[in-house]
């Protein structure tokens, strides 16, 4: 695992260095760039399902987000860029859990200042979204994102948003938040898939307590199902969803890099084969989380 | 022959006069304001009803800037709007967050700066002042020059009393605008303690020539003051000030100079802020003032630029730019809503 993990880093490190490259040659159009990385490790946690005790089931995940956003006119920005997410879990043989859940994904789309307050943006991120043990076209999906963001002020803002994916069990998911600076040193950034509340310790020191959700759809192999002796699995759509809840910090190592560290509870996480109706779930377990985030 | 000369030119200077104070035409403010701004389509009636246009200026090639405008109109004579623009005082709308403005004299003096007071228990008056005590002779998150930081620390004998960073402050700021009173711009001390040397005279000079039509515009001002051109002393006698304001929830001191030009049929002002303390490092406002009449109306038409160079922003790219800019576009709204009160309050 660990070794696949540096693999794909490594491949992922190439691709920015060659897009960013293609930024610099770019010349003197405004370009910014997004990189954004994060592990988690979440402990062993019973799972259960379709009338089975599967087991302890642990997870090592992995996300590295790269956008490159050439300013095309004062208010307008395209987005290009790519996604890896992995998901591996440490599955008891035989059990029909999908050992792991992989996307890799182009980002396309665009921000766009609709008006003196508002910002919208349009992403679809088109991909492979499968287990990876048998890649067809039909894992290939294309989830588009599209939210809007209101600047009331400096301290107050809304955020609205739409998750629209065809082969989900709920193909249009909605969505609002609001990060309010309610003090000097307080905010409540309620917005997903991370809302927090935020303490500023200092200028370059940050600790929250919040919630991380993951959402994900993916097709599992052909022969998924009857492998692991539940035929109605076979090329079957898997919505996961994994929920986290615990404190953290983030620290700023110069203006354009941030790192964090948090650590926490799993109360749930649940792969929900719909068209079947099975659904595996997992309770109640630790986990901790490193990330990076740079902004060029 | 002296007399009718005399006649003469006080017959020329009244009808000067009186072409200055005439209400123009509204087409020809309009086609003004268009040749130079970023607004196209200005409908006099409503900037009359209280309207206020708002443009967030284009990206710059020089990465610590941001710009943006506003326009809008008073029920007022375009001399009076530009003299009361040139005195506005932001300090009694508390939304605006100002602590404290204060005139200078000429030359300025020590009890000019008596209004300030660190003594609050408010959160950014704390980080500035906790800033000022943990400062050295060799680090500061403060824009200071070395020696500056060396008299800080010196004075604050790194305590972090009130009584003591007023003192301290009145110092400094007595120094600096003395240096600015005396020399102009020329006289403007860089910024070296925080890492790279920054004049906040050449930052507002990057700004502003990017931005060539508004320069052409403001040229006459410009020169006169030492912007452009080679003018090492100005020729205008400015009004200035000192205030202490909320700057992204640090208090940040600044010293300002808001210069006015009557530039024939119409007025011109600078506002440049040659020294702030903190999170950014100059700011430029330039107004354009006409007298305006509209059926029975008549009033003053406002063009407002606001030029802002700030560390941060060079950091700030992409949408969180678009984001600070159109966040930046509401503060400076509700400062000219404010304004706009101001002076229909005292017509």
């Amino acid at each position: 695992m660990t070794g696949k993990l540096i693999r794909v880093g490594a491949l992922l490190l190439l691709l920015v260095v060659g897009l960013r490259n293609a930024a610099s040659a770019a010349g003197s159009m405004n370009i910014s760039q997004e990189l954004d990385a994060d592990y988690v490790y979440v402990g062993g946690a019973s799972t259960r399902g379709a009338g089975m005790n599967i087991g302890s089931i642990d997870e090592n995940s992995a996300d590295v987000k790269y956008v490159i956003s050439p300013q095309i006119t004062k208010d307008l920005l395209l987005r290009f860029g790519f996604e890896w997410q992995g998901f591996f879990f440490g599955v008891p043989d035989h059990a029909p859990v999908p050992d792991r859940l992989e996307q890799v994904s182009a980002v396309l789309g665009f921000d766009y200042q609709v008006a003196d307050q508002w910002l919208m943006r349009a992403e679809v991120q088109p991909g492979i979204y499968s287990d990876f043990h048998d890649v067809q076209w039909d894992d290939a999906d294309a989830p588009l994102v599209l939210g809007a963001a209101y600047l009331a002020d400096d301290d107050l803002q809304w955020f609205f948003g739409l998750r629209v994916d065809a082969r989900a069990q709920y193909p249009v998911l909605p969505a609002a938040g609001v990060r309010w600076k309610f003090s000097d040193e307080w905010t409540l950034n309620f917005v997903l898939p991370n809302p927090r509340l935020e303490f500023d310790a200092t200028e370059r020191l940050q600790f929250y307590f919040g919630a991380g959700l993951e959402a994900g759809t993916y097709r599992v192999g052909e022969s998924f199902g009857s492998d692991h002796g539940q035929p109605k699995l076979d090329n079957a759509v898997v919505d996961y969803l994994e929920i986290r809840i615990g404190p953290g910090c983030t620290w700023k190592v110069s203006p354009n890099v941030t790192v964090e560290a948090g650590a926490g509870y799993m109360p749930y996480r649940s792969w929900d084969f719909f068209d079947p109706n099975i659904v595996f779930r997992s309770h109640n377990t630790a986990y901790g989380q490193v990330a990076c985030h740079a902004r060029f | 022959m002296r007399r009718s000369c005399h006649c003469g030119c006080l017959l020329c200077a009244l009808s000067l006069a009186a072409l200055v104070a005439a209400p123009l035409p509204a087409q020809e403010p309009i086609e003004a304001l268009k040749s130079f701004s970023d607004f196209q389509k200005i409908d006099l009636n409503r900037l009359l009803a209280g309207d206020i246009l708002t443009e967030r200026g284009s990206l710059m090639n020089f990465p610590n800037g941001i710009s943006v405008q506003t326009c809008f109109a008073v029920p007022s004579t375009a001399e009076q709007t530009a003299k009361r623009l040139q005195s506005w005082n932001p300090s009694t709308y508390a939304d605006l967050k100002v602590y404290a403005l204060r005139s200078l004299h000429t030359p300025c003096e020590l009890a000019d700066f008596q209004a300030l007071d660190f003594n609050s228990s408010q959160h950014p008056i704390r980080w500035l002042l906790d800033k000022t005590a943990a400062t050295t002779a060799t680090k500061s998150d403060l824009n200071l020059t070395r020696d500056e930081a060396k008299a800080l620390t010196g004075c604050m004998e790194q305590h972090s009393e009130p009584k003591k960073a007023n003192e301290c402050w009145t110092k400094l700021l007595f120094d600096r605008a003395s240096r600015f009173q005396q020399k102009g711009l020329a006289g403007i001390l860089p910024y070296e303690i925080s890492g790279n040397t920054t004049s906040p005279g050449a930052q507002l000079r990057s700004m502003l020539l990017e931005q060539l039509q508004i320069t052409r515009e403001f040229a006459r001002l410009l020169k006169r003051i030492g912007l452009l051109g080679n003018e090492a002393t100005p020729s205008l006698t400015p009004a200035y000030y000192w205030t202490l304001f909320d700057a992204n929830h640090h208090a940040t001191l600044a010293l300002g100079a808001v210069y006015l030009l009557a530039a024939g049929d119409h007025y011109q002002l600078a506002d440049v802020g040659y020294y702030v303390s903190n999170d950014y490092y100059t700011s430029a406002t330039l107004y354009d003032v006409w007298p305006i009449q509209v059926g029975e109306k008549t009033g003053a038409l406002v063009w407002r630029g606001d030029f802002f160079a700030a560390p941060m922003l060079a950091y700030t790219k992409g949408t969180e730019r678009i984001a600070y800019g159109a966040l930046m576009l509401q503060d400076i709204k509700k400062e000219v809503r404010c304004m706009q009160d101001s002076l229909k309050a005292k017509q």
